[in-house]
């Protein structure tokens, strides 16, 4: 009986026959796939479903102590190199697989819920499966390659996602921008790895890591090569974990349908670079330089997310960039050399922020009942309020999100984010004061989410903000006047069980799953990396702790005691007594730093210019002087005239007889 | 002069596989004019559908019955005297260099011709024309003589050049002239070459083991070299020479297309391995820098090219050239490695753009415009078009899990490990490359945008009809996907059919640039003195 680490192929197998079977059915017998909804949905949770029961097993096995398994074949070869690919489990990957697949499952019965109405049901599901297969697949990666292989596989699922409902402009635009940004990201990743491999002989972690220490030890490569090369590698991290600057993707990444933001662009795809950092340890351990740009990216990224979150309106937005400052604290933890702080982080992120993406998406589909399907309307939280009423179960589950991710203790957020800041502390105070200002934003920008929608009073049949919201965003009312059609309801309702039962079972971790992790006993620790945790364990005082702790609970409170005046009991107008006194900086933020103005100045509009003068050039130069020897040569013309007239098979039997001829000739000759 | 075939091929024993899947297509296109037919082609098109696959048949046969892929010298062979005094024979026969070509060709082709199953203009011509090409180009991939691959090459211009000013576009007399006049001046370089090399020496031959054996000057090598580069540049196509293949595809049909794009630009690489590289390996080790220089040219350039194109014909014809700058970069290796990527990159490049092509002549027959401008929102009417198109482009952008992908990334990983060269080279290429990687994705990306997303174009869906695709199409993507995906998953399916040649090939070619003195861009871009490889 082979023990489940050796069956961990199967596990992102198991979706992908699911997501192949359905994906030729949909292309050869469409209509009557497209009808069998339920089935097709039963048949791939269960194929979800049977990889995370055969990922928890793996789990079980790292959790009783079982080493690391890694099976290797030679997948291409010539001459003397051979590539491998294979699967490796270990206790790191356990947990990524662990998580993927629970979060995958219930994203999928969340969706029967929400997608119940979409003419692309199973389409959607078919990719839902292909995408947990392919991150599965990058989860139990051996080596590099093979990484970059998955990596490149969840970029396209994310591509065929957010342009899930492709008559949407918005989502045809944003689809592509993801796509391009992270190949920029990738651009780097190849090249690094390409480097790593000229260096170091090997695709292999650990190996790269000491081979090559022993290449700059004995002086084949240089010290700044190894720190350039480790840091082209960053470059892939950078784009698929929303890093500064390469993080512009991850809002636009919205449009997709809210299922997907909660599985790819928040819980798992997107920690995807966060993983390969902390795969990446052997190799970047060594480099403090490396470490160092890690930790400020980390920290820029952390900063820039949370600023911009403060004045979003759209709130799915709101959460995105909530994302993006998240993912910018498990990069932080990385750069501090604490891989483990990191990927704890990593796991409660995935559980509270799924879960509120999930209540997200509840909020816009009860919205849609409303105003229509509509994502201008549906999304801004200027039409919301008072929904708390309507949908309790959306209304607390969201509470409870909010609370986690402000760090308030017991809760799951505030052990892994008090961990990375305890972290940061220890090694870059500076980063550490970016960090510990930013959970205050937190704690203000999620409550303003949080009162805005559930509290105060329903402003979602007011005509007058719908029609001002409509021309803001440059479309006309009667545009949509066909969507109205479908909002059909004076009031939001709850989501049916589908959708609030993951909602319900995400809460539960994301209140306790930060347990495991306290510093005292640490059991994410131990499993990871049981070394470090006990000494971590034994080194532990609370007179350290409580200070620090004291602090970053005291600034989350303040947070969000900010945001219950603000936007709870109206005390202060944040609107006239910060942005109307700071047009500058409102602006800024607003416009989130420019940053796309800028990109698509200077990439988007300068790449098309470049490229339409290389097509001038081309048709021009290149061709014209084609064109003009072609005359001269043929008599001005004249002759090109007479091979316009169809007779130019003439000229390729002269060639023919005059071999014919030449043979002949030497034959007689001879 | 006795011809006498039976007897030699009856004395060889074995079935002659190569001159069946020659002369069999050639053979069945000669009884075509009096096949009956009610002159629509509903009847010949099963014939022809009929000869392409015996046809594909016999290259299958000849692989699994004669071929040993682990043995690096040539197989299959048959030789029967023609003109002895000439030292011209009929020769045939393959290696790791032919093999994979000569399978690709007679799938390609059969594809093509399940892809003209509507033409309905001049059926018999058409069809005519394309068996004439199976065997034309079977034959220049399998001819191991050069006054043989120089009548064979000739040969498969005339159908060519036929079949882009029949059944071509508006401007198909222009395009049509442009491709002959290009290719038939290119082919008198490989003439003059081919005789050249024929006749050094004192004694005459045009077989490739004999001119291999020849032991050229390097100054004669040199000279032989760049006719040939020329020649083979023009078809492959590098950068300048490239102009006549957008017209060429822009006019051309769906099923023409597929050859154009799946065989013709092979024969460029082809030649380039089997010539260039394999009987003048003292100048290839002198040109090889050039090759990797116009191979980046060509990614950047034709990819850029590309991206600004709005016709969506010329757009894929320039993503080719651009996909055929990996094959020149290959080739100017000297690892195996990077050489495998080369020959695998033309394999993959052949299904990809033959898919791609198929389904830009499957859309226009919608659309009936190949401007961008005027299409949009198709996606909602064409369903299962729009997966096909998205899968295809995937494949072309080089997504792992596809063929394209595992190619590259040889070339890639072959150049980077490539111990010829000078560390800053090798960045600089490997690095601007990569810059492909970006750009293949911007213009694909963006080119499906523009057909597919968005709210659809209300004069389009007006006055075309844009039904869905057919089981036919659907099949023959099929067909196309089942090897792309099959290399992607598991390369050794299709890179141990050469491996074993292409190892002795890039033997022979580092011997001879390790003998190499002084030479050109030494310091800079070469390695020197040459350095053995220090690790892995």
């Amino acid at each position: 009986m082979p023990s489940p680490a050796e069956l961990a192929w199967l596990i992102p197998v198991l979706p992908l026959l699911g997501a192949a079977l359905v994906g030729l059915g949909l292309i050869s017998f469409n209509r009557t796939v497209n009808r069998l909804r339920k089935p097709v949905a039963l048949l791939l949770i269960s194929c979800v479903g049977a990889a995370a029961v055969l990922s928890y097993a793996v789990l079980a096995e790292q959790l009783a102590g079982a080493g690391s398994t890694e099976v290797l074949f030679n997948w291409a070869s010539a001459g003397a190199f051979t590539l491998e690919m294979g699967f490796r489990v270990d206790a790191l990957g356990a947990v990524m697989l662990a998580l993927v697949t629970t979060i995958a499952v219930l994203v999928m019965v969340y969706s029967d819920g929400y997608m119940a109405h979409d003419k692309g049901y199973v389409r959607f599901f078919t990719y839902l499966a292909l995408f947990s297969s392919s991150m599965l697949g990058l989860v139990i990666s051996p080596n590099l390659l093979q990484i970059y292989v998955f990596w490149e596989l969840v970029g396209m699922c994310s591509y065929l996602l957010v342009g899930f409902w492709y008559d949407r402009d918005g989502a045809a635009n944003a689809a592509q921008k993801a796509f391009v940004v992270n190949r920029v990201g990738d651009f780097g990743l190849l090249l690094g790895i390409l480097g790593l491999f000229w260096a170091t002989g090997s695709f292999g972690f650990e190996d790269i890591g000491l081979r090559l220490q022993d290449a700059i030890a004995s002086g084949t490569v240089s010290n700044g090569i190894a720190v350039l090369l480790c840091l082209l590698v960053f470059m892939g991290p950078m784009a698929k974990s929303a890093q500064f600057p390469l993080h512009v993707w991850l809002p636009d990444a919205m449009e997709g349908p809210t299922p997907i933001s909660a599985l790819i662009h928040a819980a798992t795809m997107v920690a995807a670079g966060v993983f390969l950092v902390a795969r990446l340890q052997p190799v970047y351990a060594p480099f403090p330089e490396v470490q160092v740009v890690v930790a400020v990216i980390g920290t820029i990224t952390l900063f820039l997310g949370a600023s911009i979150a403060l004045t979003q309106m759209d709130l799915k937005k709101g959460l995105a960039y909530s994302t993006v400052s998240q993912l910018g604290y498990m990069m932080l933890a990385m750069g501090c050399g604490a891989p483990v702080a990191g990927m704890f982080h990593l796991v409660t992120h995935a559980f509270f922020k799924a879960m509120l993406f999930l209540g997200s998406g509840s909020v816009i589909h009860a919205m849609e009942e409303v105003v229509g399907h509509e994502p201008v309307l549906a999304q801004d939280m200027r039409l919301m309020g008072g929904l708390r009423k309507h949908m309790p179960i959306t209304s607390s589950t969201f509470f409870i999100g909010c609370v986690a991710i402000s760090g308030i203790p017991p809760l799951a957020g505030f052990w892994s984010k008090d961990e990375i800041l305890g972290q940061a502390f220890g090694s870059f105070p500076v980063l550490w004061a970016a960090g510990f200002i930013t959970a205050g934003m937190t704690a203000f920008y999620m409550f303003r989410l949080y009162f805005l929608t559930f509290e105060g009073s329903f402003r979602g049949n007011d005509k007058a903000i719908q029609a001002q919201l409509m021309a803001a965003a440059g479309k006309s009312s009667e545009e949509h006047g066909d969507d109205h059609g479908h909002a059909h309801a004076e009031h939001p309702h709850e989501s049916g069980w589908q959708m609030a039962m993951p909602l319900a079972v995400l809460a539960v971790p994301s209140v306790l799953v930060g347990l495991l992790g306290v510093p005292w006993n640490s059991r994410f620790g131990y499993l990871l990396d049981p070394h470090e945790a006990a000494e971590v364990a034994e080194h532990f005082s609370w007179g350290e702790f409580l200070p620090l702790a004291g602090a970053s609970v005291t600034i989350s409170v303040v947070g969000i005691s900010v945001a219950v005046l603000a936007y709870a009991l109206r005390k202060i107008d944040l609107g006239t007594a910060v942005a109307a006194r700071f047009p500058t900086i409102n602006a800024f933020l607003a416009n989130k730093w420019y940053l796309d103005a800028i990109n698509d100045k200077l990439f988007v509009q300068g790449s098309r210019k470049l490229a339409r003068s290389v097509l001038e050039v081309d048709s021009k130069v290149v061709d014209g002087v084609v064109n003009l020897t072609g005359l001269v040569t043929l008599g001005s013309g004249e002759g090109l005239k007479y091979f316009e007239t169809g007779r130019a098979q003439f000229y390729a039997l002269i060639v023919f007889g005059g071999v014919i001829a030449l043979v002949v000739l030497f034959g007689a000759l001879g | 002069m006795p011809l006498d075939f039976a007897t030699t091929l009856a004395s060889s024993a074995a079935f002659p596989w190569l001159s069946a899947s020659i002369l069999f297509p050639i053979a069945a296109a000669l009884c075509i004019p009096f096949f009956p037919d009610q002159g629509d082609g509903k009847q010949v098109r099963w014939f022809a559908l009929g000869v392409a696959l015996i046809t594909f048949l016999l290259t299958v046969g000849g692989y699994l019955n004669g071929y040993d892929p682990s043995n690096p010298d040539l197989q299959l062979v048959e030789k029967v005297s023609w003109l002895p005094d000439l030292g011209l024979a009929w020769s045939v026969g393959a290696d790791g260099l032919s093999m994979p070509l000569i399978l690709l060709t007679s799938f390609i082709t059969a594809l093509a011709v399940l892809a003209a199953w509507p033409v309905s203009f001049k059926p018999k011509l058409f069809y005519f024309l394309l068996l004439a090409m199976d065997g034309g180009q079977i034959a220049v991939f399998a001819v191991q003589d050069m006054l043989l691959f120089f009548l064979a090459w000739e040969l498969e211009l005339i159908p060519v050049y036929l079949l882009l000013a029949i059944w071509g576009g508006k401007k198909r007399q222009y395009a049509a002239t442009k491709f002959i006049l290009y290719t038939a001046g290119s082919s008198l370089f490989i003439l003059l070459a081919g005789l050249a090399m024929a006749f050094f020496g004192g004694h005459v031959s045009f077989d490739y083991s004999e001119l291999m054996a020849k032991g050229f000057p390097l100054k004669f090598q040199l000279l032989a070299y760049a006719g040939l580069l020329i020649a083979f540049g023009v078809k492959l196509p590098i950068v300048p020479l490239h102009t006549w293949l957008p017209d060429a595809h822009g006019e051309a049909t769906a099923p023409v297309h597929m050859l154009l794009a799946g065989i013709l630009l092979k024969m460029g690489g082809y030649a380039l391995l089997r010539f260039n590289c394999q009987i003048l390996p003292d100048a290839h080790a002198v040109f090889a820098p050039l090759l990797v220089v116009l191979g980046v040219v060509n990614i950047i350039y034709a990819a850029l090219t590309s991206f600004a194109q709005r016709n969506l014909k010329r757009k894929i014809a320039y993503s080719s050239i651009s996909h055929m700058g990996f094959v020149l970069i290959g080739i100017g290796s000297f690892s195996a490695l990077g050489s495998s990527g080369a020959m695998l990159q033309m394999i993959s490049h052949g299904l990809i753009g033959a898919s791609l092509f198929f389904l830009v002549g499957a859309t226009y027959d919608r659309t009936h415009t190949l401007q961008l401008d005027e299409m949009g929102g198709v996606g909602q009417k064409m369903r299962k078009m729009f997966a096909l198109w998205t899968v295809c482009s995937l494949a072309s952008l080089a997504l792992p899990g596809m063929s394209g992908f595992v190619s590259e990334l040889m070339v890639f990983v072959g150049f980077a490990t490539d111990d010829a060269y000078t560390l800053p080279f090798r960045v600089a290429v490997d690095g601007l490359a990569a810059i492909g990687v970006i750009l293949t994705p911007v213009y694909l990306l963006s080119m499906l945008r523009e057909i597919f997303y968005g709210q659809e174009k209300a004069e389009l869906v007006g006055h075309t009809n844009l039904v869905d695709a057919e089981p036919r199409e659907i099949y023959i993507i099929g067909c196309l996907l089942v090897p792309i995906i099959g290399i992607g998953l598991y390369p050794r399916l299709m890179t141990d059919s050469y491996k074993a040649s292409m190892e002795v090939l890039v033997a022979r070619n580092e011997q001879a640039m390790k003998a190499l003195t002084a030479p050109a861009g030494s310091g800079l871009i070469r390695q020197t003195p040459f350095q053995a490889p220090s690790l892995s």
